[in-house]
Parts: C-alpha cells; sequence; structure tokens
C-alpha cells in the first residue's frame, strides 16, 4: 500500500511518522508530545505502543494506530475510533467491541485505510509527517478518490499549538458505533497516478507557462541565459574572446613570449575571472620581489571596433600603476580601466624590473 | 605538477521545510563538486547527482594539464544526460523538468604550476578565505545578480527580492549551458568553500567567514556551517565542501603521514 495520507481537519491530534501513525483526543496533548519525538525519530510501532500505555491504559479512552510494514499493515484502535480497512480481499471495519481492551488488526494486502473520529469530513489535505489536527485520517489509494492533487496542500504542523481555549472532550461514548461509520465508497483496481510520489508538496504549474517554469518551490530556472557577459570595461568594446590570427607578440623581460590571440592577464599572482571554457586567458606570473606589481595587474587582449588588428593593454586597477612607452611618444601612465592601443614598439613597464615589448606576432 | 596537500571535509543536510534533499556533492580530489538540484518529483536530486556521477567520472582519469577542457566536456556530459533524463519523463508528464546548479573546484597544471580552476553555473556559490577574509568568487546566474550588476537594486535588496531564487543558468536548461570559468593561483586560496544557496541564503557571509576563520579542521567547519544555517531555519537543503590547501609537498607519502597525524590528533593518541 502506498503510504500517502489525508486528512480532514478537526480536534483529534494524527502524529505521523515514517512507519506510524496515532491519533489521540484533543485532551490528550501530553502524550503528543512525546510521541512526536518518537515517531520523527523513525520509532517502531512497538516503541510507540510503549510510550502510548507508559501513562497507563485507564487514562487512553481513544487511540488509533496504524502502521505500514514492509507488506503487512497493523492496526490498533480503542474507543471511540474506527477504521475501514480495504485490502484486495474486500472491506473490514475495525472498531473495539464493548469491553474489549482494543481490536487488533495484522493485514495484508492492504489497498488502504481511513480512520474516522469524527464526522466525515473530505480528506482533501495532504497528511505529511509531523502533527495535525484532524476528524478523519485515509492512507493509501481509495481507488474510487478523485486523481486530482489537493488544491490546498497542508504544511506539516512541527510543534504542538497552544490551544487558546479547553479541549472539547471527545464524545464521552466508550460504546464503539460502527453503525455509524460512514459508509466510504471503495472499489479496487490500480493504484492512482500519484502526482507526488515523493510526498512533497505538489507544484501547482499555470497552465500555458513557459518551458522552463517555476518548479519546487524555491531555486527556480529563470530566463533564458544570455551569451557569455563579460562586465565590459568602460569606455571600450566588447573584445572578441579569442581570434584565429595573434595580433602581436609580447616579449617579456623575463624571458617569456606570449602571443596575444586572446585575452593575456599578467601580474604577481594573476587571477582569470568569468571565462568560458573555450577562451581561458593566457595567464602570465612575474616574480616582484618588492611587490610593486600587484597580483592581477594588466590586462592586454586583442582589440575590437577601430582598434581591430591590433593589441589593447588595460591596467587594472594596480597599486603602482603601469607605464606606457609608445615609440616616439613620452612615457604615460595607463589610467586604470581605459584601454590603450598598442604599437609595435611600444614597452610596458609594470614595476620592479618587468617590462614587456610589444612585436608583431 | 608537484602533488598538493589538500585537506578537506563535506556535509549535507535536508533541512527542516524539505522533504528530499535534492543537494549532491563530490570529494574526490583533486576534484569537488557541490550541486543543487531542482524540480522536486524526485527529478532535482537526480539530477544533481548525475553532475556528480559525471564528475566521479571525471576524478578517475583526470588530467590536470586539460583541466578547463576536461570540466566543459563533462558539464556537456552531465548536460546531455539530464535533458534525456527530462524528455523521457516530459514523454509521459508534460511539463516536467530537472535541472541542477553546479560548482567545481579542480586543480589544474598550468604550465607545470598547479592552480585552482572553478566553474559555476546557478546560485551555488564558491568562496574563498584569502588573507584572512572571505571573498566570494563565483557570480551567481541569477536575476537579483542581473539586477545588482545593473545597479538597479542594492545586494541588501536582494536577499528579500521576490525573484531571488529564480537563476537564469542551470544544467538541464534547454537553452544550452554557459559555466563561468575562474583560473586562481593556488597561493591566494588558503581555504576553499563550495556551498549551495541553503547555506548562503540562511546564514550571513559575515557567519560564514567566521566559522571558516575559527575552525581549523576542514570537516568541522564543513559541518558547523551546515548545521548553522539549519539552525536559522534550514528551509532549504544546505551543502557545504571546504577544502584546505595544506602545503605545496614532494611526494604522496608525505600527504598520508598528514592526513594520519591529523587523525591523530583529532582522537587524541597515536594509532
Amino acid at each position: 500500500m502506498s503510504t500517502d495520507a489525508r486528512f480532514a481537519p478537526g480536534d483529534w491530534y494524527a502524529v505521523v511518522g515514517d512507519h506510524v501513525t496515532v491519533v489521540l483526543p484533543g485532551s490528550q496533548r501530553d502524550r503528543v508530545a512525546a510521541l512526536w519525538d518518537l515517531a520523527d525519530a523513525g520509532a517502531t510501532a512497538d516503541a510507540v505502543l510503549d510510550a502510548l500505555l507508559a501513562g497507563g491504559l485507564s487514562t487512553l479512552d481513544h487511540v488509533a494506530l496504524v502502521a505500514h510494514g514492509d507488506d503487512s499493515t497493523r492496526l490498533i484502535v480503542r474507543g471511540a475510533p474506527t477504521a475501514t480497512v480495504a485490502t484486495t480481499e474486500g472491506e473490514e471495519i475495525v472498531s473495539a467491541s464493548a469491553g474489549a481492551a482494543w481490536a487488533e488488526r495484522l493485514v495484508t494486502g492492504v489497498t488502504s485505510v481511513r480512520v474516522t473520529l469524527a464526522g466525515d469530513g473530505d480528506v482533501e489535505h495532504a497528511l505529511t509527517a509531523g502533527i495535525a489536527r484532524v476528524s478523519v485520517v485515509e492512507f493509501g489509494t481509495p481507488p474510487a478518490a478523485p486523481a486530482a492533487p489537493a488544491e490546498e496542500p497542508a504544511a506539516p504542523v512541527m510543534a504542538v499549538e497552544p490551544d487558546p481555549e479547553p479541549e472539547p472532550e471527545p464524545e464521552p461514548e466508550p460504546e464503539p458505533t460502527p453503525e455509524s461509520v460512514p459508509e466510504a465508497p471503495m472499489s479496487f483496481g490500480e493504484p492512482e497516478d500519484d502526482p507526488t510520489p515523493t510526498g512533497e508538496t505538489p507544484v501547482v504549474e499555470a497552465p500555458g507557462a513557459d518551458d522552463w517554469p517555476d518548479r519546487d518551490g524555491n531555486t527556480v530556472a529563470g530566463p533564458p541565459a544570455r551569451d557569455f557577459d563579460r562586465p565590459p570595461i568602460p569606455g571600450q568594446e566588447m573584445a572578441p574572446e579569442v581570434v584565429s590570427d595573434p595580433v602581436a607578440s609580447l616579449v617579456f623581460s623575463t624571458g617569456d613570449v606570449v602571443l596575444v590571440d586572446r585575452a593575456v592577464l599578467v601580474g604577481r599572482a594573476p587571477e582569470a575571472r568569468r571565462f568560458a571554457s573555450h577562451d581561458q586567458p593566457h595567464v602570465v606570473t612575474v616574480s616582484s620581489p618588492q611587490q610593486e606589481i600587484s597580483s592581477t595587474h594588466l590586462e592586454i587582449r586583442p582589440g575590437a571596433g577601430a582598434d581591430h588588428g591590433s593589441a589593447i593593454a588595460t591596467d587594472l586597477g594596480s597599486t603602482n600603476g603601469t607605464v606606457l612607452a609608445q615609440p616616439g611618444l613620452d612615457p604615460e601612465e595607463l589610467k586604470a580601466g581605459i584601454a590603450v592601443s598598442l604599437i609595435p614598439g611600444a614597452v610596458l613597464d609594470l614595476g620592479d624590473g618587468v617590462t614587456i615589448q610589444v612585436t608583431n606576432p | 605538477m608537484k602533488n598538493v596537500d589538500l585537506h578537506h571535509g563535506a556535509a549535507s543536510d535536508v533541512g527542516l521545510v524539505r522533504k528530499v534533499n535534492e543537494d549532491s556533492f563530490l570529494v574526490a580530489p583533486p576534484v569537488f563538486v557541490v550541486a543543487d538540484g531542482m524540480g522536486g518529483h524526485s527529478g532535482g536530486d537526480v539530477a544533481s547527482q548525475m553532475v556528480v556521477e559525471e564528475f566521479q567520472r571525471l576524478a578517475e582519469s583526470y588530467d590536470p594539464t586539460r583541466g578547463a577542457e576536461q570540466v566543459a566536456d563533462t558539464f556537456a556530459r552531465a548536460q546531455a544526460r539530464i535533458i534525456d533524463f527530462g524528455n523521457a519523463h516530459r514523454a509521459m508528464t508534460p511539463g516536467w523538468h530537472a535541472g541542477t546548479t553546479a560548482v567545481v573546484a579542480v586543480l589544474v597544471d598550468d604550465n607545470g604550476v598547479a592552480k585552482w580552476l572553478l566553474a559555476n553555473l546557478g546560485d551555488s556559490r564558491i568562496y574563498r578565505i584569502t588573507d584572512g577574509s572571505l571573498e566570494q568568487i563565483s557570480v551567481d546566474h541569477s536575476v537579483v545578480q542581473e539586477l545588482i550588476d545593473s545597479g538597479e537594486i542594492t545586494a541588501e535588496e536582494a536577499a528579500t527580492h521576490p525573484e531571488r531564487h529564480v537563476i537564469t543558468r542551470a544544467l538541464g536548461s534547454p537553452e544550452g549551458i554557459h559555466p563561468d570559468f575562474f583560473l586562481l593561483p593556488l597561493g591566494s586560496v588558503e581555504r576553499l568553500l563550495l556551498c549551495s544557496d541553503g547555506v548562503t541564503g540562511m546564514i550571513e557571509d559575515k557567519e560564514i567567514e567566521e566559522i571558516l576563520e575559527t575552525v581549523a579542521d576542514p570537516r568541522d567547519a564543513a559541518d558547523r556551517l551546515v548545521r548553522a544555517a539549519v539552525a536559522a531555519g534550514g528551509r532549504d537543503n544546505a551543502t557545504a565542501v571546504v577544502v584546505d590547501v595544506v602545503g605545496l609537498v614532494k611526494d604522496a607519502s608525505y600527504d598520508s603521514q598528514r592526513q594520519l597525524e591529523s587523525l591523530e590528533s583529532k582522537l587524541g593518541g597515536r594509532l
């Protein structure tokens, strides 16, 4: 039997654990709190029964216990509650007869169990692990039930709420009244297609929602991803990420030679951020004993637009700056974040004796 | 590439509200992954598990000199599996979806130098501790991050924005995947944190920094982060992977010796 459960609201407490569900009258709040600890910890039916009876049988006028085993379902009913058990064999109503301590059944092949405590409300709320105030509890899938998911799934009540007013005692009629059990419409067949097999809150999807809508209620995927969106450097057009023909060759004073066919990052311990797998920048580490060079100091990349075909250099906000000497011009300090087009023969000075000469590739 | 001594810890918790833990993680040095599945109906947990399985396969035949290429290929394989999985379910249940975020950290060999290659899809995050302070490395692929980038809202407003859980890139997206990559020198990362938004959505960066700064053992640090997220309300699955680079070492025996000493110090005596 599927252990999916539903309930109709009421005054009784249902303590729902993974294996065991106990239903108690509203007056049994003390027991409810203790049982929840057990049930939540995955206790077995015997352990829960132990705790139920710890306070003595005389104070326990009414109780229903439903335990789901691997292939059987165990039912204990005392006092007012009645249980309607549907199996592949047929249907049985379980209730404690007058004078008996309780009625107990171990049933196999159960398709559904309906425990009626008061009235005959519609079991339209999903019953999940936790504590709920109920009048009717139903487990499994009565085939006649509508397949539509609960419209208003109830969140599990995780704590016992204080009662604003004294609980009405359950009807003081220890005599079981099986005749009053409403005839639940029952038939047998394939289990319904359960919309929420994991037992979580069903997602209500708006009809006609787009192809990538809300899902588990929290993290959701949004609109289509844009193209790779590197934050542009102010004043600079978006550069092509990788060019097939290098636009320049960089000759480092350290002896390194690096072709500019993509971004080149230079620094004492350079970091490359937010690149795609196909445009991984060249990262050139230069030593700086005096710490004059910043960790990610300078970027050189192929230019775009008016700078197409040449390399452009951008100081990335380095602490001590970068000096650029273009052929025939006075050396100038690069302004952080402002790209400058490099011509062959230009020399970039990063400090600590590290220079980069720009040559044709 | 010399052997790098990594100490690591991981923790994951379903939280107090969800019934299913849709987060998955992988600790297979030098490959580390956290994935936060979306979809419900047992879709999200399968999607995040698929990512972890593909990276597990990567870890078994990993070539650090081809790190970025191999990570990108692994993403592509995971994407293909999740799309197939989704198509198969959609044939039965129209409107069914599964997707997952992923944050990945691998060591790569960059011309003989070991570096961290990090990758991100979605709103799981990568942080590092450097010079004693916490820094977020990954940039969320989310609607609110785009609003922050364009100056429309502040980071504080983002925490309560109604669309704060809407992500713009994910594995399983029919639009294809565009992971961001990051390459960091080993020395710039004293400690690395990969985590799902069940951690960052529940506790402030300041608390994350405090835990990462004060809890020496990465296993304890990961545990503390997840427990703090649950204690703060546990509204989502919370997962944390913490990795320490202990030092550059010459041979593998040193690593095992360090692990043994660490274990001994935890157990309070010689083994």
